[in-house]
């Protein structure tokens, strides 16, 4: 019973009831603590019915009768079929009390369903509780900064509404990369003029936008590298460096061509303003045109180059102009004089640019015919040559022809040994050949064959980042399945020890397990003894029946036999009656038996004490009613 | 005009540097206010423009320490070696912050971007509407000018965004 008790007062628990820790069985109820309990399980049951319910007793004994009243009225509402009445819970017997209780505790509705219940609520409830709270911020009116009240201050304020702005960040760490012979410099930046983070950024508002961007953007890069490298770089079979200057300089080149191939449409138009409708060409344009930038950011053309050559001489020569023009206004008297030296000197400067003009006109035919006889003369030498070479052979035939027959053999025999030679040498050739061929061709299967391996190897080291993908991938899901698992493990009641649960619950079996055994042996005890009693009624019964038919045969011959025949008679009734008796004792003995466990348990609900309390409390009510009539006569 | 320099002292000039850097990096240029009574606004002008230049011809062109020097011919020696160290010591934010100027080449271009999860519980027509909406706004820089961009987006234009925003990616990774 320990058990069952100690489950109740846990549940008793859970719905609300306070009970003492001391208490840990339902004989040490009092009877408050039995209403309570009762009461808060109605309540939780079926919360209508329980509402009106008092969870404490009353002083007065009629108040305190109808409180046990209601309340087995009410358990009786639920559904409790047993014997209940105000008694019960004033004047508790642990039996009933008992019983009562675990109907109700399992009546409790399942905990699971509830906690489902409550969250669906409490969302609703929230997003409820949100919606109004936005009613009543729309419903207020709004109300100019000056005149804000403290009130008005949280919803109508705008500190909240910073707009996010980035700045670029300096830190020591990530300059390491620099070289190294300005290492010093760069220490003493760091040491005793960069500023802290903090302090870097114009507003503190920025600060925390701009150390999260320069983390995502650092986040992002490496992360778009790794992908990068594992999808092309190792493929390219390449230190991760030299992949990058490779990146680099192809690059480089693409985008050469981009400018070049944008750039040449708009210098040759360069002269008239109009600008390419290309934008990029415009870009340049703009890049051109911005004088403190041009330096840096684009070298120049040549073509720009060349334009502010000419634009800066001709500045120059009105520079220089101008200051003598301004010298011959400025005297006056001598105009007429310098006037005509004007003229003239116009003149003569004419004079001078006309035979400047037609010298150069002469300079340049002259330099166009002297390339022209430059290589006629080249011509005629490349002719010479070929002439002299003509003769020369010519000359040695004409040696030769004196002995002609001789000479001939002597040319044959020279080319036969050219010939044989080349023969030879083609043999010779062949021998070093073979073997060079051969090993070219064991290098190249070598050379293969490393293919081969490195290729083997690139697919089994990406299978194996695919593999570290999935794996971390699943260790983090395992990771959170595990930290669910462990607030969902928390977040269980854990004073409900379920091992000792069903420890107990396999002790109960295996006692009840026992005692069927013994139930079922004490049966087929039972049953030999019916057998036994069967077969020795049946014998008495047949020799009865032989001896009887004996005994009444001889009764016809003799008269002393036929009193023996009487006496028989007269025994088998007696035996028969003395059997009917103890059958009858037996009986009623089990029948006494019965009542008196009737007595003890009717003992055990100790009924008279009962009775007299509820006498007492009757004989209490009545003296109560009669003082109330007495006053009401009275008033 | 780089004499200017001389009307301050060594460390004076260093911290000096060390601000017109990072004007250039995107930080806080140095204020007028603090060297009003040195200069002359037209001076300071004068001196800004000269500093920025410098240092933007001698990172970006990489030229070399005597090169620098010649430059600063008229400034004490002891000013000129301060300005030669604060070039060393930023030699890395300049190139940074040029080739991030190199970057932003094209007409217009994202300068910041913030976004705002919503969730409208309600309308003035449906009672409960429990829809995510995302506020994205954006600071594009259009010819030096700031123009911020606002816009509000359910799940659905959402993902149409992201998905032309992917295709955009892989086109610049073809580049690449």
């Amino acid at each position: 019973m320990e058990e069952v008790d100690k489950i109740l007062i846990h549940a008793l628990r859970q719905v609300g009831t306070e009970v003492a820790e001391e208490v840990d069985s339902l004989k040490q109820f009092s009877s408050e603590l039995i209403v309570e309990a009762v009461v808060r399980c109605v309540r939780v049951i079926e919360s209508g019915l329980g509402g009106a319910l008092p969870t404490s007793l009353p002083p007065g004994m009629s108040a305190r009768f109808r409180v046990g009243m209601s309340l087995a009225q009410a358990c009786q509402d639920v559904g409790y079929k047993g014997e209940i009445g105000y008694q019960t819970f004033l004047y508790s017997n642990e039996p009933e009390i008992r019983s009562l209780l675990m109907f109700l505790v399992e009546k409790l509705p399942r905990e699971r369903a509830e906690a489902s219940d409550q969250s669906a609520g409490k969302s609703a409830v929230l997003q409820r509780a949100i919606a109004a709270a936005l009613r009543a911020q729309l419903a207020a009116s709004w109300v100019p900064p000056n005149c804000r009240l403290p009130l008005h201050w949280e919803t109508q304020s705008q500190g909240a509404l910073h707009s996010l702005h980035v700045q670029p960040l300096s830190f020591p760490l990530c300059s390491k990369a620099s070289d190294r012979k300005h290492l010093k410099d760069v220490k003493d930046y760091h040491r005793d003029v960069l500023p802290p983070v903090t302090a870097q950024t114009s507003g503190h508002a920025s600060t925390a936008a701009s150390i999260l961007e320069r983390h995502a953007s650092e986040l992002s890069a490496a992360q778009e590298w790794d992908n990068e490298w594992k999808s092309q770089g190792l493929l390219s079979r390449l230190t991760p460096q030299e992949y990058c200057s490779r990146k680099l300089t192809r690059l480089r080149k693409r985008i050469e061509e981009q400018l070049r191939s944008a750039a040449a449409p708009s210098s040759e138009s360069a002269f008239a303003v109009s600008r390419s409708t290309s934008e990029l060409s415009e870009l340049l344009q703009t890049f051109r045109g911005s004088a403190p930038s041009n330096h840096v950011l684009t070298k120049g053309s040549h073509f720009t180059h060349t334009q502010k050559f000419s634009f800066t001489q001709e500045t120059a020569a009105a520079a220089a102009l101008s200051p003598v023009l301004a010298g011959r206004h400025s005297e006056g008297d001598v105009q007429l004089r310098q006037e005509e030296e004007l003229a003239s000197l116009q003149q003569q400067f004419q004079q001078l640019c006309s035979d400047v003009d037609q010298l150069t006109a002469d300079m340049k035919h002259l330099n166009v015919t002297n390339a022209q006889v430059l290589d006629e003369l080249k011509q005629r030498e490349l002719g010479n040559a070929e002439d002299d070479e003509k003769m020369q052979v010519k000359k040695k035939t004409v040696d030769l022809l004196p002995d002609a027959e001789n000479n001939l053999l002597k040319l044959q025999s020279l080319v036969e040994g050219g010939a044989k030679r080349v023969v030879n040498l083609a043999a010779q050739w062949e021998k070093h050949r073979a073997p060079l061929i051969d090993e070219y061709r064991r290098l190249k299967e070598i050379c293969s064959n490393k293919d081969l391996e490195s290729n083997r190897k690139l697919s089994e080291i990406k299978s194996l980042h695919e593999k570290i993908r999935v794996s971390t991938e699943e260790a983090k899901k395992k990771e959170e399945t595990h930290k669910q698992l462990v607030t969902e493990l928390e977040s269980l009641p854990k004073d409900v020890s379920r091992s000792a649960y069903t420890q107990r619950i396999l002790e109960i079996v295996s006692n009840i397990k026992k005692q069927k055994e013994e139930i079922t042996k004490i049966l087929s005890d039972t049953k030999e003894l019916q057998k036994e009693i069967n077969n020795l009624t049946g014998k008495l019964d047949r020799t009865f029946a032989v001896t009887d038919e004996l005994v009444f045969k001889d009764a016809k011959k003799d008269e002393s036999v036929r009193k023996s025949y009487k006496y028989l008679a007269a025994l088998h009734e007696n035996c028969n009656q003395l059997i009917q008796t103890i059958e009858d004792t037996g009986t009623i003995l089990r029948e006494i038996r019965d009542l008196e466990e009737q007595i003890e348990t009717e003992n055990g609900n100790k009924t008279v004490s009962n009775l007299e309390r509820i006498l007492d409390d009757y004989k209490a009510i009545r003296q109560e009613n009669s003082a109330l009539a007495a006053k009401i006569r009275e008033g | 005009m780089t004499d200017l320099l001389n009307r301050i002292s060594n460390t004076d000039c260093t911290k000096l540097c060390h601000r017109v850097v990072d004007g250039l990096c995107g930080r806080e240029p140095p204020r007028r206010a603090d060297y009003s009574a040195t200069w002359s606004l037209q001076e300071w002008l004068q001196l800004l423009d000269f500093l920025t230049a410098l240092f933007r011809l001698a990172v970006g062109s990489n030229i070399s320490d005597e090169e620098v020097l010649a430059k600063l011919s008229d400034v004490n020696s002891s000013h000129a070696d301060a300005v030669l160290s604060v070039l060393r010591a930023r030699q890395q934010d300049i190139r940074c912050a040029l080739l991030d100027r190199t970057n932003n080449i094209s007409s217009a271009t994202l300068q910041d971007f913030d976004w705002q999860l919503k969730l409208a519980l309600s309308s003035d027509k449906i009672s409960s509407l429990n829809t995510p909406l995302l506020g994205l706004s954006l600071d594009v820089r259009e010819n030096g000018a700031l123009r911020p961009v606002t816009m509000e987006m359910s799940t659905e234009e959402l993902s149409t965004l992201i998905s032309s925003l992917e295709a955009a990616n892989k086109m610049v990774l073809q580049l690449k």
